[in-house]
């Protein structure tokens, strides 16, 4: 479960300071599939970038499973991003110089399981419907591909929360159905809490909860 | 173990599939640095080594014997002689005979003309002796050299012939003196002689052309010394292997009394010191080289590394500990370092090198070709390695310092 007290994000100093986010409290059950929705500007990426530990917040508290997970250093945050979290971006984020498979099992390579990692790595492509493209580089590919091997990347760990920032932001009409399709059935088959950032209004039939957020606060609706 | 197994693995990986044309010049940049900081000093101990070598050949020799302080000629110099050529290593043995003399020169037919005149140095020398150890009889631009038995013949310097290959202005030569001439020589004892220019040489060590050579024995009746005193003011040596120097001397303190033996370069006195300020300027350009090819392979590898500051702000957001992403460019930039060292020492080893060999530069102190001291590449490679390993670390310890968000999204 996450849980997020008092949050607060300034950009920027004195007069040209801005709030991105203020005093923002919420919380999200495990297993949920969460959107986080707003206008541009409302400050949905800064909190999703906040919760994933990417980011520092100016005040307030993050509690992932009562742990505070703000208290932990950089080292320990970095890891705890590598075992427990996942993460997908909203332009594509492969290392072009890796083929999609490496690109899944890098972050394994770190736990020194290398083979047992390529063996799920190449499983989950196969999930993802990349099966005969796993030896192909990023720029061999489509971006809805990329964004799927992103995702699956996102999964090699086995995290328990997956971010994703705007994941069908550059993506058309068919590739966008694929990938919420793909969050959806690992949601409701793996259990895994998804955090999403979105702006488009009909991603909301494939989530639990949407959070609105206007001007850096919670919005009721 | 993983960590250290990702950062080859990235580093292999950026290598491999990364920009052939970043690599090539990134490699190319360092190759050229390396080259150019070898090459600068090896010209600068060229020259300094082709200065050497023309004090060696034309004044000095390897090793010098002088007699003791307040005597001012070696007697018995045949007996010195015999002594010195059972000494192993030996190349050749020459006795110097010196003094000064104002040289006349009356170059019109009518007597009536003015004639020139100046003070030179002249060396009574052994000429069988004198060819195994100095150059001069190789340097002869007209004319031919003493042999034993020439009595009344000398060999001029070109400083002191003067002509067209002269490089002093006429009125500091005798204006042009030609083989068959006559000229008269005044010594300090006021003994005047005439002798039939025999040859005139041109030296590449610029001071030896300020001399004139006629044989010891002829010099030493013109000084009024007794022929049988044998007497010689100094003794020139070459060794054989010239390495061996100082143990030469040694052996010869030993074996000889009475007498001074040094080395070419203690006596050389200024011409010393023109040597180590070239080592000072070799230094200061080869420090100032290293330090251009620092910055300039800094600058290519930092270029580098900024253009992947997405990619470095992607790897730390999905876990990848910054000390992974630290090594894998240092590995990077470590090979960048390594392969441009290889290439420029390729490079200087296989075009420079044998150009330079076969292409000497002609510089009036002598052929200058490339002098090489480990010590130059010793300090470049140092460089170079440091410079690829700021210039893979400072980038990338600029990015990890930022936020992972700053680093993906630039803002």
């Amino acid at each position: 479960m996450i849980k997020v007290h008092n949050l607060t994000k300034i950009y920027g100093k004195g007069p040209t300071a801005v709030h991105a986010l203020k005093d923002i409290n919420l919380e999200i059950q495990t297993g949920e599939f969460v959107a986080i929705m707003g206008r541009s500007g409302s400050g949905k990426s800064t909190l999703l970038h906040l919760l994933g530990l990417l980011d520092a917040p100016t005040s307030g508290e993050i509690y992932i499973d009562n742990q505070n997970v703000l208290k932990l250093t950089a080292e320990e945050q970095a890891k705890y991003r590598l075992n427990r979290l996942g993460y997908v971006f909203q332009e594509f984020s492969l290392i072009s110089e890796l083929t999609l498979l490496e690109n899944v099992y890098i972050p394994a390579i770190c736990l020194g399981r290398e083979n047992h990692f390529k063996q799920r790595a190449t499983a989950i492509l196969e999930t993802v419907g990349l099966g005969p493209r796993i030896r192909h580089y990023p720029h061999e590919v489509s971006g809805g591909e990329q964004q799927r091997a992103a995702i699956a990347r996102a999964l090699i760990n086995s995290p328990g929360i997956v971010f994703a920032d705007e994941p069908t932001a550059n993506l058309d009409a068919t590739s966008s159905r694929i990938i919420l399709d793909l969050f959806k059935k690992l949601n409701r088959e793996s259990g895994q809490t998804i955090v999403m950032v979105t702006h488009e209004p009909e991603d909301e039939k494939y989530v639990d909860r949407v959070i609105w957020l206007k001007d850096g606060m919670i919005e009721q609706k | 173990m993983g960590n250290l197994k990702l950062a080859f693995f990235l580093a292999y990986k950026a290598i491999l599939r990364g920009s052939r044309w970043t690599l090539a010049l990134i490699i190319l940049v360092t190759s050229l640095s390396f080259a150019n900081l070898i090459l600068t000093p090896s010209i600068m101990s060229g020259v300094t080594q082709a200065i050497n070598k023309e004090q060696i050949n034309t004044l000095f020799g390897h090793i010098i014997i002088d007699p003791l302080e307040g005597s001012l000629l070696l007697n018995d110099t045949g007996q010195i002689l015999q002594k010195i050529s059972g000494v192993a290593e030996i190349g050749g043995i020459a006795p110097h005979l010196n003094s000064t003399a104002m040289f006349k020169y009356n170059p019109g037919i009518d007597s009536s003309a003015e004639a020139k005149t100046g003070n030179w140095n002249i060396i009574g020398i052994d000429p069988d002796r004198e060819t195994q150890v100095t150059t001069i009889a190789q340097s002869l631009i007209s004319g031919s050299y003493l042999e034993p038995g020439d009595t009344d013949k000398i060999v001029l310097g070109v400083e002191i012939a003067g002509g067209d290959q002269a490089e002093n202005k006429d009125f500091l030569t005798l204006g042009g003196v030609k083989i068959g001439d006559s000229i008269t020589l005044v010594f300090p004892t006021g003994t005047e002689r005439q002798y039939i220019v025999k040859g005139i040489f041109k030296a590449r060590g610029g001071n030896a052309n300020n001399l004139a050579f006629v044989s010891r024995q002829e010099l030493t009746s013109a000084l009024n010394i007794p022929a049988n005193q044998d007497a010689a003011s100094q003794i020139l040596i070459r060794l054989i292997n010239p390495d061996h120097e100082q143990q030469i001397i040694s052996k010869l303190n030993t074996l000889l009394t009475g007498v001074q033996v040094r080395s070419w370069s203690d006596y050389g006195g200024g011409i010393g010191n023109i040597v180590s300020s070239f080592g000072v300027v070799a230094s200061l350009i080869g420090g100032i080289g290293l330090v251009v090819a620092g910055v300039v392979m800094f600058i290519v590898i930092y270029i580098n590394v900024a253009n992947r500051r997405r990619q470095i702000g992607i790897l730390r957001a999905i876990g990848i500990n910054h000390k992974v992403v630290l090594g894998s460019y240092l590995l990077q930039a470590l090979l960048y370092g390594i392969s441009g060292i290889v290439l420029g020492g390729l490079i200087f080893g296989y075009i420079i090198k044998p150009f330079f060999d076969s292409h000497p530069i002609d510089l009036p102190i002598g052929l200058v070709s490339l002098a090489i001291d480990p010590g130059n590449i010793r300090n470049a490679v140092i460089g170079l390695i440091l410079a690829s390993v700021l210039a893979g670390i400072f980038p990338v310890l600029n990015i990890t310092r930022h936020s992972i968000i700053r680093a993906i999204w630039g803002n």
